[in-house]
């Protein structure tokens, strides 16, 4: 009796599968993910084949988001691991381990800092505030993060005016399923930001526009059913009144892409997400101050709530245009200058464009 | 391909078992052997055409050294010679002339020569099957598709067990199954695919998460390899035998909880059975095994091990690792075994340290940092004892280290056993296919969730 309830089950989970998989149409985009599914590949006469159609076969694989929860449920409930593919969940949220510092990246983002900085004039003004990636808040004993002490002595070594964020924001200002920060939660961190740069703080009155079901990048890494957060921007008259030019999408204006919002990665809601040269026109300015933004995509979120400060923002993402590429798009006179970047990316330098 | 992936498991295998019984008996053995070959070619495709010269060469060969004449000898040596040469050729050139570069500073070229898969492996069956022809302990395979179906017998074609001729002549003769024996090829299958996914898989994963230097760390790295290497390994071969099992092969044991070895001669009874049982009399004993003078005795154990240690890889680190336990079996045999059954823990303990050491120097291709990793494990480098990092993983990887060791040692099987024998029996007839689909659908879940999954064994 036990062998054959054996058998059969075994051939059913193999041959049952298999059939829903031949039936079903091969899917083209796996929103979860967010990201493109392989499709059936060419077949090539070499041993490499194999593995390109195991990817296929795994990417359409039926039920893989119920396998890939079941190996999350095992790995978190009954081994008590604290990580699943370097996942962690603490509290209600999802952080994913950033561990061990690495220092010949955070020695190239000096160095990197240093050579752009090369090309600014002396009545540049130049900042830097360093934002604190989400795990830097997480106070858990003996959870891994990054050396933040080591890399924020040595990033404030540099020759800026330092803009500290880290007393502005705590664990609420994140998203729990993703890696950035909460526009809604940023209005104190842009208004230090905006005077320490020599600002006058500006009252505005925002509206609250809200997208709930928001899944951000570590929701679906981590597998498993996770509150969902809800994203909200801000929009104002100098949101909605600003002229914006991106390089890459030309046909875009506004400061906010809505359509973005039903996309793989909503986040990128704000100022249309990857971009790699933004210019943002604020005709309601009382002043004709510049500003230029050197960001990664933390900025994208809290950017918009600095164009009430200046007449023009230049934002600049050095992860896709290099320096030769932007030198010939801006000229530096007397701009104000905000390097604005996230730990992560200082964990991560070698993604800066030379 | 390996056994570990969607594509064999949920393609390759249910096309094989469907054709395989529908097809009447006599038709069964060209069914696998065209498997095999596709098991082959979806792995390696060119070197499929060595494979099928090397059942092509093999098998006339044996038809000539069957004759029983002076011719014999003469096919025998050429069989040898050619199985050997291919195999030195593929596995060895390179390290060869590199070795001969350095040593004499000759500006050679170096070639470099991709490794057919499991070339170690049928090339030992190859040579297997013609040695026991010429002996007379077997007659040849009937014809050419019978040692064909042997030779490249997908289960044990690309990492063993190293599979001899007389184990499975019936077996190749019959081509048909019993219930009992489908089902229980199914769970040895289900627990070599968990031992592979879920265990050894997963120690790997840590091993690389080990990053920072501290005494716990030296000591954390060997000991889950020891554990990963024999998952990896043993869980391919029980995916062998259980496959084997359900198309009608009987495959001897290939491990038998070689970590509760009390003695390094005992660890090798143990491990990797079929390829010490296949240089016990394939070469231990022609050169005459013990029954010699000391000398000898102990040039025979040397020469066998200095060539378990080659068969592993053409690396420096294996040939150390092969003298490593030659030497170390010598020094048993002469002065340690009568103390060793004395001392019942300690001898077990004696035992684990050794191989542990024995697998620092398997994984690591540069000898340098062997003695550096064995300083930092016997306190002689100065680095910290613990650190936050090893805490953490250490916290974290647990559970399932203490699975890994309890499933490294027969407590489940013996406790198993014994409640067979009392009145939960019934039940556990429920609870244990039960637990086997269970942990097959988890080892699925494992497979879909990774993305890289290569077996341990295949670079042999």
């Amino acid at each position: 009796m036990k062998n054959k309830f054996l058998i059969i089950s075994f051939l059913l989970i193999i041959y049952g599968l298999t059939l829903i998989a031949i039936i079903m149409p091969d899917k083209k985009i796996s929103y979860t993910e967010k990201r493109y599914l392989k499709e059936f590949p060419e077949f090539k006469l070499d041993s490499a084949y194999s593995a390109t159609l195991e990817s296929y076969l795994l990417d359409q694989f039926p039920f893989r988001d119920t396998f890939r929860s079941i190996k999350a449920y095992y790995n978190y409930n009954l081994l008590f691991k604290e990580e699943n593919n370097d996942v962690i969940l603490y509290q209600d949220g999802i952080y994913k381990t950033l561990y061990p510092t690495n220092y010949k990246s955070l020695n190239n983002y000096i160095d990197y800092l240093s050579k752009i900085s090369a090309n600014f004039t002396s009545n540049n003004h130049i900042y830097l505030a360093l934002i604190p990636d989400k795990n830097y808040y997480i106070t858990k004993k003996n959870f891994l993060q990054l050396n933040y002490e080591d890399i924020y002595q040595e990033v404030m070594s540099l020759p800026f005016k330092n803009i500290d964020l880290r007393n502005t924001l705590n664990l609420e200002s994140y998203y729990l399923t993703d890696t950035h920060w909460r526009q809604e939660k940023l209005l104190d961190t842009a208004s230090v930001i905006a005077t320490s740069m020599g600002n006058t703080p500006i009252t505005i009155n925002h509206t609250y526009n809200k997208y709930p079901s928001f899944k951000g990048v570590y929701y679906q890494e981590a597998a498993i059913n996770s509150p969902k957060d809800t994203l909200i921007y801000l929009t104002d008259i100098y949101t909605q009144n600003a002229k914006v030019e991106y390089l890459e999408n030309p046909k875009l204006t506004k400061v906010y892409n809505e359509d973005k919002l039903t996309s793989f990665d909503p986040y990128e809601v704000f100022l249309d997400g990857a971009s790699a040269y933004i210019e943002i026109e604020n005709p309601l300015s009382q002043n004709s101050k510049e500003l230029v933004i050197f960001r990664d995509s933390f900025g994208s979120s809290i950017i918009p709530l600095l164009i009430p400060y200046y007449q023009k923002i230049t934002v600049i993402d050095n992860r896709y245009i290099g320096s030769k590429s932007f030198l010939n798009l801006i000229t530096f006179t007397n701009q104000d200058i905000l390097f604005l970047n996230s730990t992560l990316l200082v964990n991560e330098s070698f993604t800066l464009k030379k | 391909m390996v056994f570990s992936s969607i594509l064999f498991i949920f393609y390759f295998l249910t096309a094989l078992l469907l054709l395989y019984f529908v097809t009447p008996k006599k038709y069964r053995n060209i069914v696998l052997l065209l498997f095999s070959l596709i098991f082959y070619f979806l792995g390696e495709p060119k070197y499929v055409i060595y494979l099928i010269l090397s059942c092509v060469i093999n098998y006339y060969l044996s038809i000539i050294i069957a004759k029983k004449n002076k011719s014999s000898k003469l096919f025998l040596i050429i069989g040898l010679i050619y199985n050997i040469g291919m195999l030195v050729y593929f596995k060895y050139t390179t390290f060869i002339l590199t070795n001969i570069h350095n040593l004499f500073n000759l500006d050679i070229p170096i070639i470099h020569i991709a490794l057919p898969i499991g070339i170690s492996f049928y090339t030992f069956q190859a040579l297997s099957y013609l040695i026991d022809v010429y002996n007379h302990k077997h007659k040849p395979a009937s014809n050419i598709i019978e040692f064909s179906c042997y030779l490249t017998l997908f289960p044990q074609l690309v990492a063993g067990p190293i599979v001899r001729f007389t184990d499975i002549k019936e077996d190749l003769k019959k081509s048909s199954t019993t219930l009992e024996d489908f089902a229980k090829g199914i769970k040895i299958f289900i627990i070599g695919l968990a031992k592979k996914v879920l265990l050894a898989n997963v120690l790997g994963e840590l091993i690389l998460k080990l990053t920072t230097q501290t005494i716990i760390s030296s000591w954390l790295k060997p000991i889950c390899y020891t554990l990963q290497i024999y998952f990896d390994f043993s869980g391919y071969s029980d995916m062998a035998i259980g496959l084997g099992l359900m198309l009608g092969y009987h495959f001897l044991a290939n491990f038998n909880y070689p970590l509760i070895a009390n003695s390094i001669t005992d660890f090798w009874r143990r491990w990797h059975i079929s390829l010490s049982s296949w240089f016990r009399d394939y070469v231990y004993i022609p050169l005459g095994g013990n029954r010699v003078n000391t000398l000898k005795w102990l040039r025979n154990i040397l020469i066998v091990w200095l060539l378990t240690g080659l068969w592993h890889g053409a690396n420096w680190n294996f040939v150390l690792w092969g003298l490593y336990f030659g030497i170390l079996l010598i020094i048993e045999k002469l002065f340690l075994a009568k103390y060793l059954t004395k001392f019942h823990i300690l001898n077990h303990l004696y035992t684990l340290i050794i191989v542990i050491i024995s697998f620092l120097i398997f994984s690591t291709d540069n000898i340098s940092t062997i003695f550096i990793e064995l300083k930092n494990m016997f306190f002689l480098n100065n680095i910290p004892f613990i650190d936050k990092s090893t805490i953490f993983y250490l916290k974290d990887y647990l559970i399932l280290i203490i699975i890994a060791i309890i499933c490294a040692t027969p407590i489940l099987s013996k406790l198993y056993t014994k409640l067979q024998n009392t009145k939960i029996a019934p039940i556990l007839n429920i609870i244990e296919p039960l637990t086997l689909i269970l942990v097959f659908i988890l080892s699925i879940a494992f497979l879909i969730d990774a993305s890289f999954n290569p077996f341990l064994y295949f670079r042999f």
